[in-house]
């Protein structure tokens, strides 16, 4: 089980994505931009994700964006990145910027919660 | 200059004749007088006297003649060289621009949207100058409303396929979902959760496809080969349909030649190209039917063949099997999920890696499609 932060600038995708990783036993905290996911990480370690599961492109600040400011800031919790596809993720994340993987959409939840338990162990 | 020439001699030609008939006249008149013996001394000196008079005109007359061929041969000469001038100016004047006309041309049906030719010279050319030029500029202004409306298309179903998969996500999601509570469900609800988990499953493969296809077009379609075990590779795409033949009685045989080479191949794009294939192969042919997998190396290739003895495909459509949208007999498609870019794509996919992709077909005996991949370096 693993405490994972999920951002998404869908409420219909965080649902989605929160029920999902709940049923399957993990603790969900969400985010809508990706400020608030550097807010959620300022707030203390008492809280602090195991995992990190970022949409790519939201409003405001990017998943990406959020990563690259957090990584900046020492923190390495691995990162999975939600996006359209692939490549256009991979090509707005700079190669030096640890990512531990990326999930496309639709989402494969097999395969998700694979990565996760495997991240997170 | 000549013609007035001419017209002297002519004259003076005249009155020479007329001088040696005079002369003729003066001499017969003095023989007569001698043959008479009449003064024959005063005869003999006229005699003589006439014949030097004929002699001294027929020289003059030949000067004369000489020098009017001469000023003859020089007016002609002057003409021509006039005339040539002329000419020369003339052709040298359209010369040049029409060299420039057919240079521009050349280029602009190379692709040099920029070629134009400079106005100037003789009134015709400068008018063909015109009248290519605003030719050229025609051309560009639709060429770079073509390229504008191509590059908006294909920006178009890039952010289409980019928006639409946050909605199908959801869609697909919560059908799946309703499917891991499944024994709540009734049994009409479970089909009508089926009926939604196959037609977003379907909205996605259209969208990948669609996906493949603009950035194909847009040149951004790319591939990233790594050394790969291609009879594994074969072995697991087998595998994975293998269910689904057997649900329709349908042998899959497979038959990978052993030791064969590891080729320079993105395994997922290859792993799309067998899938499409292998799909195809159990989607257009009957229960019962039997396809065949094969996996040979021969000679710098590597070729993967599907085969199959279902209905064929018939010649007229043979040809255009790799076109967009193109799918088989409308009797059949009925019954098939594909959305008729997968060979179009397969096509580029395999292309991409420098091999080939091709089609047999007999209707009544199967068709086989074979890739073919270039084994050599990465062995």
């Amino acid at each position: 089980m693993a405490r994972v932060l999920v951002a998404d600038d869908s409420e219909t995708i965080l649902l989605l994505l929160r029920t999902r990783l709940e049923m399957a036993g993990h603790e969900v905290q969400t985010a809508t931009d990706g400020q608030e996911v550097i807010d959620t990480l300022h707030r203390g370690a008492a809280q602090a994700p195991d995992l990190l599961l970022l949409d790519a492109m939201m409003p405001r600040k990017s998943g990406i964006d959020a990563l690259r400011e957090l990584r900046a800031e020492g923190v390495d919790t691995p990162a999975l990145i939600v996006s359209a596809h692939q490549d256009a993720a991979a090509a707005d994340a700079p190669t030096d910027l640890e990512i531990s993987g990326y999930v496309t959409k639709p989402i494969d939840f097999e395969r998700l919660l694979a990565s996760i338990v495997e991240l997170t162990s | 200059m000549a013609v007035i020439g001419v017209a002297r001699f002519i004259q003076e030609r005249q009155s020479f004749e007329s001088s040696i008939e005079r002369s003729y006249q003066a001499e017969m008149a003095a023989r007569v007088r001698l043959a008479e013996g009449r003064r024959p001394t005063a005869a003999r000196a006229i005699i003589a006297a006439q014949q030097t008079q004929r002699n001294q005109l027929q020289d003059n007359i030949s000067t004369e003649t000489r020098n009017t061929a001469l000023l003859v041969a020089a007016g002609i000469i002057a003409g021509l060289t006039g005339a040539l001038l002329l000419f020369s100016g003339l052709i040298a004047s359209m010369r040049r621009p029409l060299e420039e006309l057919v240079d521009a041309a050349g280029r602009l049906a190379g692709g040099d949207r920029s070629a134009r030719v400079e106005i100037g010279g003789l009134s015709e050319t400068a008018t063909l100058g015109t009248a290519f030029n605003e030719m050229a500029d025609e051309l560009e202004r639709e060429a770079s409303q073509r390229d504008q409306l191509d590059r908006m298309k294909d920006e178009f179903v890039l952010t289409a396929s980019h928006e639409l998969r946050s909605p199908l996500t959801s869609v697909q999601g919560f059908a799946e979902l309703l499917m891991l509570e499944r024994e709540k469900l009734t049994a009409a609800q479970y089909d009508t959760v089926e009926i939604i988990l196959d037609n977003s499953r379907h909205l996605v493969r259209l969208l990948n496809d669609l996906l493949d296809l603009a950035r194909s077009d847009a040149g951004r379609l790319t591939i990233h080969p790594v050394p790969t075990e291609i009879g594994s590779l074969v072995e697991d795409v087998v595998r994975s349909i293998r269910a689904q033949t057997e649900a329709a009685s349908q042998a899959l045989e497979l038959e990978i030649q052993p030791g064969l080479p590891q080729i320079a191949v993105e395994p997922d794009r290859i792993r799309q190209v067998l899938v499409n294939l292998l799909t195809n192969a159990h989607e257009y042919c009957p229960q019962g039917a039997s396809i065949r997998v094969t996996a040979v190396h021969s000679g710098d290739q590597v070729e993967l063949a599907v085969s199959d003895d279902g209905p064929g495909i018939p010649v007229e459509q043979l040809s255009h099997i790799f076109d967009r949208f193109t799918r088989g007999d409308a009797g059949l498609t009925q019954r098939v999920g594909g959305t008729g870019l997968g060979l179009a794509i397969s096509k580029s996919l395999v292309e991409l890696h420098g091999g080939t992709l091709s089609a047999d077909s007999s209707p009544g005996q199967g068709s086989t499609f074979r890739v073919r991949l270039p084994a050599g370096g990465d062995r």
